[in-house]
C-alpha cells in the first residue's frame, strides 16, 4: 500500500462513494440505508485502527459512539446550540477526552483482559446514560429533534433535508476520515501501531514507548466513534439510547471481522453485507427476528474458515489468479551435494579455526561498517559498561550474586558458562529486563539501574534476542525502518500527519543496515517468507538498525545449520568495527574464535575473565565444565 | 437516612446475586486456567440453562427435574462446542477465540429467540420454597433463602470435584501445566472437553436456579455475563478461589449501590475493578502470568 | 533387538533448526548418557522422543512401534516417561497426589508403599504441597512420578543439576541401585562424573548432530576423549 502512487486509494475512495449514489439504488439499497451503511463504515474506520492495525479488540466502543452522539445532540436540542457540525465537533473531541481517560484504564492490560475491561466500561456509559444522566440523556427515549445540517455559503444556503443529500453529507465525511486514516496509518505512527501489533515486546525493545502509541490508537478511535456517533443523530433525527448498548459494540465488532481487520474498508465492506442482509432477510424473505441467526450462523463460519475477512479473501483470490505457480520458497543455503550433516559440519569448523580474518579483509568487506551514533556521552572516556555488585534473587533462589563486570569502548565481550551458571539472568539485568536485587549498572558513564528496555535502547543499548522476535507481518525493509525510527523520532512522537518518506535520515540507515545483514535483495518480502538464517540475520539487523553504541546479542546462532553458523560469525565480526558487543553462546568454538575477552560465570559468580587462549587452558574452566571429575 | 431493614435486606440479596456471579464466574475461571479461552458465550450458557429448565419444568412440572434437565443440556452444548470449535482455536490468536465465542452467543440467544420468542418466561419456586419467611426481623422470599443455600451447595460441589475427585486432580494439575498432565498419559484433549462441559454447566445451572427469582429472557445473559467478567478482573483470572470471592464481591456492591441508585450500581462496580487493576493487576487471588 | 531405536530425528523450534539427524539406539536393561554442552540439544532430543515436542522427520522405533509424530499420553502409555530437567512438579498438589495423579493411566503401577520405600522423604513430606518441596524433593518426586508407571523406559534429563552434593550423591544411590534392577535408562547429564558412575555407553551431541559414541570402559580409561566435545 506504501508503494503505489499517491492519492489513488483516495481518489478511488471518492469515485466509489460518488458511484454508489448512483448505482445501488437500483440494486435495493435505500438512501437510508446507504447513510447507515457509512455511518457505521466510518465509526469503523477507528475501530479497525485500533483492532486492525495495533492488535486491540475492544468491545466497548459503544461507550464513544454513545458520548460523541449524546453530547452533539444535547447541544443541538436541549442547550438550542445551532450549528451542527459544531455540535458533532465538539462532541467528537468530548468523546476523544473521555477515550483517553478510559485507556488510561484499560491498557493498564492487555489481550483477554484488556477486552474484558473495555466491555464493563462500555456497560457503565450504558447505565449512566440510563439513569443518573436520563435528565440531560432522554434516557430511555433518547433525545429527538436532531436538526439537519446546513450549510451557508452567503449568496444561498444548501440544505441537507433530504435523504440523498445527508448521503452525500455523511459520505464526504466518510472521505474525510478515510484520507486522515491513511495519512495516519502512512505515518510513523501508523508503522509503530503495526509492529506492536505483530510483537509488542520487541516494539518496545527497540525503543517505542508502546504504551503512549496504543493509548493513540484508543483515543483515535474513540474520536472516529464520537464523530460517528453525531452523524448517527443527524441521519435519524434523534439521538437514540441504543447506541450505548453491548449490541453496538459487538455489531461493530462482527461488521469488522467480516469485511476484513486491518484494511480501513473492512467496516465498510461488512456493514454493507450485514444491513443489506438484514433488511433482504427481513423485508424479502420474511424472517423477522431470524436474520440476526442466520447472520450469527454466517459470521462463526467466516471466523472458522475466512480468518481474514471478505476484502482478505478477495485479496487472496486476486493474489491466486495473477500469478499462479510464481511463488517460490526462497531456499534456505544451497546444500553441497553428496555432503552429510557431519561433514558439513567438519568444514564449518575448519573454516573457523582458520582464525579470526585479517582486518585488511574486513576493511575490504562491502558493506561499509554502519557507524554507532555519535552521542555526547561518546566523550565520556571511562568503560561503556560497568555492574558493581549485581545480584539477583528469586524467592530463597539466588540466580546471581555479587558480579562485578566492566566492558571497555570498541570489546568484543564473550560470556560463557556451564548450565545454570546464571548467563541468563546476568544479560536480562544488562539490557535491563529484570532489574537487579541488588547492585548497580552504569552505562557510558549513566547510572541505568532499574531503567527499562526501551530507555536504555534509546541511550543506545539493545540486544538481539535468542528467539527470534520479529515483526511478522511486515516486510523485512519495514522491519528495519520501526527499529531506525526510534532512534531518529524518539521513545514517542505525535507525528501522525507526517510521511515516513520525510524523515531524514530514515531511509539511508535502513538501506545500510540491510546492506550489513545481507538482506538488500529480500528487503520487500514478507518476514514470514523468510529463511530462518535470513530472519536470525533480521534478528541482529533490528538490534543494528537503532545504531546502539553498545550491543548485546543472546545466542546468535542458535538453531543455525554449520554454514550459516560461519555466515553469521563472519557477519558479528563486521559489525563489531567501531561498536562494542557482548555475545552469548553455546558453541564454544564460534565464540571462543570471534570474541576478544571472555568472561566465564559459575553458579552465578565470575569464575574467571581472560583472553580465549586463557580460558582454554585454564584448569578451574575446564574443571566448572566437564564436572571435576575428568579434569581431575 | 438510611433505611436499616432495607439495608439489610440488600444485603441478603446481595448475598444472593454473589452466590449466583460466584458459581458462573467459577465456570467462566476454570475454563480459561486450563484451556486459556475466555468463553463469550458463556452469558448464553446462563441462559440456555433457564430455557431448557424451564422446558423441562413446563413438561413434568417438576422443579428437580428442570434443574437437572437444564444442567445437563448446558453441559451437553458445551462438551459439543468444544470437540465442534473450540479445539481448533487453541492454537489460533486471542483475538480469533474471543471472535468465536462471541458468533457463538449470537446464535444461541437467536436460536433461542427462534424457538421461543423474545417475551420473558417464568419458572415459580417449587411449593416448599414459596412465599416469604420471618427471620424475626424482617421478612424474606422463602426461595430466595433457597437459592443461596442451593447455590452454596453447587460451589460446595464444585470445590469437591476440583479438589476431592481425580478428576479434579487432573483439572488442577491441567491448569498448572497441561503438557506435564500429558506426559503422564493422560490424554489432556478429553480433560479439555470435560472443563469446558463442566464449567458450562456451572453457568447453566446458575441459569435454572435463578430463573424463579429472575424471569428468563434470550438476553438474559448479557447483562450477567458483563457482571462475570468484572468478578473474575477482581478476583483473579483462573482462580477458583477468586472468582468465589469476587462474585460475593461484585454481589455487595451491586444490591448495596442500588438501594440508593441502581444506576450507579454499574458504576461502583467499575471504581472496585479500577481499584483491584491499580494496587494488585493480576486480581485479588491471581497470580502473574495469567 | 533395542528397545529404542532411534533414525534420522531432525527437529525444529519454529522454523529453528535443532536437531539434525539424531541416530541412537538403547537396548533393554541398559543405561545409556547422552553428553555435550548447554545448547547442544540434549533436551530437545529427549522431548522428541517423548513427542512433547513432534519431531518434523525421523522414526522412533519403541518397543517394537513407532511412536514418533503420537501424542505424548499415548507414548507414555506405551511405557516411556521423561523426567523434565525443571521437574514440572504440580505445586498445587501434594505429594501423594503426584504420585496417584501419575499412576492413573499405567498398567502396571507401583503401589505407593514401594515408592515411599525407595524415597522414605517423600513418605515423611506426603501431604506437602509441590511449592513447598525443596529442589532435592522436588527431584525425588519427579522421580517417583515417572517410577510409578513403572516404565519401560526412564528419560532423565539433567536428574543432578542445582542439588547439594550428598543429595546428588543419594538420587545418584538410587539410580543405580534402579540400574541394577534393570531399568533401562537414558541420561542427560553435564555433570560427567556423575553421568560416567551410571552409564554403560555414551553418545555425544554437538550443535545437534551425534558427533561421537563410546562405551563407559573407553571414556574411562581414556577421560580426554570427551574433552574435545565437552571441554573449553
Amino acid at each position: 500500500m506504501s508503494r503505489q502512487s499517491p492519492f489513488v486509494v483516495e481518489i478511488l475512495t471518492a469515485i466509489g462513494l460518488v458511484a454508489a449514489a448512483f448505482i445501488l439504488p437500483y440494486v435495493g439499497f435505500s438512501p437510508t440505508t446507504m447513510s447507515r451503511i457509512v455511518v457505521w463504515g466510518l465509526f469503523g474506520v477507528g475501530f479497525d485502527i485500533l483492532f486492525g492495525y495495533t492488535g486491540l479488540l475492544s468491545f466497548g466502543q459503544s461507550a464513544f459512539y454513545g458520548t460523541g452522539g449524546m453530547i452533539a445532540a444535547y447541544l443541538l436540542t436541549m442547550v438550542g446550540f445551532p450549528h451542527v457540525l459544531m455540535s458533532i465537533v465538539i462532541g467528537t473531541i468530548v468523546a476523544a477526552v473521555v477515550g483517553y481517560l478510559v485507556g488510561l484504564i484499560a491498557l493498564r492490560r492487555t489481550g483477554i483482559y484488556f477486552a474484558m475491561i473495555t466491555v464493563a466500561i462500555a456497560e457503565v456509559f450504558y447505565f449512566v446514560e440510563f439513569n443518573p444522566l436520563s435528565a440531560y440523556t432522554g434516557g430511555e427515549n433518547g433525545l429527538p429533534g436532531v436538526p439537519t445540517p446546513t450549510l451557508p455559503l452567503g449568496f444561498t444556503t444548501i440544505r441537507f433535508n433530504t435523504d440523498f443529500s445527508l448521503y452525500a453529507f455523511f459520505a464526504f465525511w466518510y472521505f474525510i476520515g478515510i484520507v486522515i486514516a491513511l495519512r495516519i496509518i502512512r505515518s510513523p505512527v501508523g508503522a509503530i501501531l503495526s509492529a506492536i501489533r505483530d510483537n509488542p515486546l520487541r516494539a518496545a525493545a527497540v525503543g517505542h514507548n508502546i504504551h503512549s502509541y496504543k493509548l493513540t490508537a484508543f483515543v483515535v478511535a474513540a474520536a472516529y466513534a464520537g464523530f460517528a456517533g453525531g452523524l448517527l443523530g443527524v441521519l435519524q433525527g434523534f439521538m437514540p439510547p441504543e447506541a450505548f448498548t453491548f449490541d453496538t459494540s459487538g455489531q461493530l465488532v462482527i461488521q469488522t471481522a467480516i469485511g476484513g481487520a486491518g484494511t480501513l474498508f473492512g467496516p465498510l465492506v461488512g456493514a454493507t453485507v450485514w444491513l443489506y442482509l438484514s433488511d433482504f432477510f427481513q423485508n424479502t424473505l420474511h424472517l423477522g427476528a431470524t436474520w440476526k441467526l442466520v447472520l450469527g450462523v454466517v459470521f462463526v463460519l467466516l471466523v472458522c474458515f475466512l480468518r481474514r475477512g471478505l476484502i482478505g479473501a478477495i485479496k487472496d483470490l486476486y493474489e491466486l489468479a495473477t500469478r499462479p505457480r510464481a511463488k517460490k520458497e526462497p531456499k534456505e543455503t544451497t546444500p553441497i551435494p553428496g555432503m552429510t550433516a557431519e561433514e558439513e559440519q567438519k568444514a564449518a569448523h575448519i573454516e573457523i579455526a582458520r582464525g579470526p580474518a585479517p582486518p585488511l579483509e574486513i576493511a575490504k568487506e562491502p558493506p561499509p561498517p554502519m557507524p554507532a551514533r555519535h552521542r555526547a556521552a561518546d566523550d565520556f572516556t571511562g568503560p561503556i559498561l560497568q555492574a558493581t555488585g549485581l545480584t539477583k534473587r528469586y524467592g530463597g533462589l539466588v540466580a546471581n550474586s555479587d558480579i562485578n563486570f566492566t566492558v571497555n569502548r570498541g570489546e568484543l565481550r564473550g560470556i560463557i558458562g556451564p548450565n545454570g551458571a546464571g548467563k541468563t539472568t546476568f544479560f536480562r539485568m544488562l539490557t535491563c529486563e529484570v532489574p537487579p536485587t541488588s547492585g548497580k549498572i552504569v552505562f557510558e558513564g549513566r547510572d541505568i539501574t532499574g531503567f527499562d528496555v526501551t530507555e536504555v535502547c534509546q541511550l543506545g543499548l539493545t540486544k538481539s534476542y535468542q528467539v527470534n522476535q520479529l515483526f511478522a507481518r511486515l516486510t523485512v525493509r519495514e522491519n528495519l525502518t520501526i527499529s531506525a525510527l526510534a532512534e531518529l523520532r524518539g521513545k514517542f512522537r505525535l507525528d501522525m500527519f507526517s510521511r515516513l518518506q520525510n524523515i531524514s535520515g530514515l531511509a539511508e540507515q535502513v538501506e545500510r543496515t540491510l546492506e550489513l545483514v545481507d538482506l538488500t535483495g529480500r528487503a520487500d518480502v514478507a518476514v514470514s517468507a523468510l529463511a530462518y538464517g535470513e530472519k536470525r540475520r533480521l534478528e541482529v539487523g533490528l538490534a543494528l538498525a537503532s545504531s546502539p553504541s553498545l550491543l548485546l546479542l543472546d545466542e546468535p546462532l542458535a538453531g543455525l545449520s554449520p554454514r550459516e553458523r560461519i555466515e553469521m560469525v563472519k557477519l558479528l565480526r563486521s559489525i563489531s568495527q567501531g561498536r562494542t558487543m557482548i555475545v552469548v553462546d553455546h558453541d564454544m568454538d564460534s565464540l571462543l574464535e570471534l570474541v576478544e575477552r571472555v568472561t566465564v560465570l559459575q553458579e552465578g559468580r565470575v569464575l574467571v575473565e581472560g583472553t580465549p587462549s586463557e580460558i582454554k587452558s585454564n584448569a578451574a574452566v575446564q574443571e566448572a565444565y566437564l564436572g571435576g571429575a575428568l579434569a581431575a | 437516612m438510611i433505611n436499616w431493614g432495607n439495608f439489610i435486606s440488600q444485603v441478603f440479596n446481595g448475598v444472593v446475586l454473589g452466590a449466583l456471579l460466584a458459581l458462573i464466574s467459577s465456570g467462566l475461571t476454570i475454563i480459561y486456567g486450563t484451556l486459556g479461552i475466555l468463553n463469550l458465550a458463556h452469558g448464553a450458557m446462563f441462559m440456555l440453562g433457564g430455557y431448557a429448565g424451564w422446558l423441562a419444568y413446563t413438561y413434568t412440572g417438576s422443579f428437580i427435574v428442570a434443574v437437572i434437565a437444564g444442567s445437563l443440556f448446558v453441559m451437553l452444548v458445551g462438551v459439543v462446542m468444544e470437540r465442534v470449535i473450540i479445539r481448533h482455536f487453541y492454537s489460533r490468536p486471542h483475538e480469533d477465540q474471543l471472535l468465536v465465542t462471541f458468533g457463538l452467543g449470537i446464535v444461541f440467544v437467536e436460536t433461542i429467540r427462534f424457538f421461543f420468542g423474545s417475551l420473558s418466561k417464568t419458572v415459580p419456586p417449587p411449593h416448599v420454597f414459596a412465599g416469604i419467611t420471618s427471620l424475626g426481623f424482617m421478612f424474606y422470599p422463602t426461595y430466595r433463602l433457597a437459592v443461596v443455600v442451593i447455590v452454596a451447595l453447587a460451589l460446595l460441589a464444585l470445590y469437591l470435584m476440583l479438589y476431592r475427585t481425580r478428576l479434579g486432580m487432573i483439572v488442577r494439575a491441567g491448569i498448572e501445566d497441561s503438557i506435564m498432565v500429558d506426559s503422564l498419559g493422560i490424554n489432556v484433549y478429553r480433560i479439555f472437553m470435560s472443563v469446558f462441559g463442566i464449567g458450562a454447566m456451572a453457568a447453566g445451572f446458575a441459569g435454572i436456579v435463578n430463573a424463579p427469582v429472575v424471569s428468563i429472557a434470550p438476553d438474559v445473559g448479557e447483562g450477567i455475563l458483563v457482571q462475570t467478567f468484572v468478578v473474575v478482573v477482581i478476583g483473579g483470572v483462573g482462580s477458583f478461589p477468586g472468582a468465589v470471592l469476587g462474585g460475593f464481591i461484585a454481589g455487595e456492591i451491586i444490591s448495596i449501590t442500588s438501594m440508593f441508585n441502581p444506576g450507579y450500581s454499574y458504576v461502583m462496580l467499575f471504581v472496585a475493578m479500577t481499584l483491584v487493576l491499580v494496587l494488585r493487576p493480576y486480581g485479588l487471588l491471581g497470580t502473574a502470568g495469567r | 533387538m533395542s528397545l529404542l531405536e532411534v533414525k534420522d530425528l531432525n527437529t525444529y523450534y519454529g522454523d529453528s533448526h535443532i536437531l539434525f539427524n539424531v541416530s541412537l539406539n538403547v537396548k533393554r536393561n541398559e543405561v545409556v548418557a547422552l553428553l555435550g554442552r548447554n545448547g547442544a540439544g540434549k533436551s530437545t532430543t529427549l522431548k522428541s522422543l517423548m513427542g512433547v515436542v513432534t519431531p518434523r522427520t525421523g522414526s522412533i522405533v519403541f518397543d517394537g512401534a513407532e511412536i514418533s509424530g503420537q501424542k505424548s499420553h499415548l507414548i507414555a502409555q506405551a511405557g516411556m516417561q521423561l523426567v523434565h530437567e525443571e521437574r514440572r512438579i504440580f505445586g498445587s498438589l501434594n505429594v501423594e497426589e503426584n504420585l496417584i495423579l501419575a499412576g492413573l493411566t499405567a498398567p502396571n503401577r507401583w503401589p505407593l508403599e514401594r515408592v515411599y520405600a525407595m524415597f522414605p522423604r517423600l513418605k515423611e513430606r506426603r501431604t506437602s504441597r509441590g511449592t513447598d518441596l525443596s529442589g532435592g524433593e522436588q527431584q525425588m518426586l519427579a522421580i517417583a512420578r515417572a517410577l510409578v508407571r513403572e516404565p519401560k523406559i526412564l528419560l532423565l534429563d539433567e536428574p543432578f543439576e542445582g542439588l547439594a552434593p550428598i543429595i546428588v550423591r543419594d538420587l545418584l544411590t538410587t539410580c543405580r541401585a534402579l540400574a541394577e534392577a534393570g531399568q533401562t535408562i537414558l541420561v542427560v547429564e553435564q555433570n560427567i562424573t556423575a553421568a560416567m558412575t551410571l552409564a554403560d555407553r555414551v553418545y555425544v551431541l554437538n550443535n545437534g548432530h551425534i558427533v561421537e559414541t563410546f562405551t563407559a570402559e573407553a571414556v574411562r580409561g581414556q577421560p580426554e576423549l570427551l574433552h574435545r566435545h565437552l571441554g573449553v
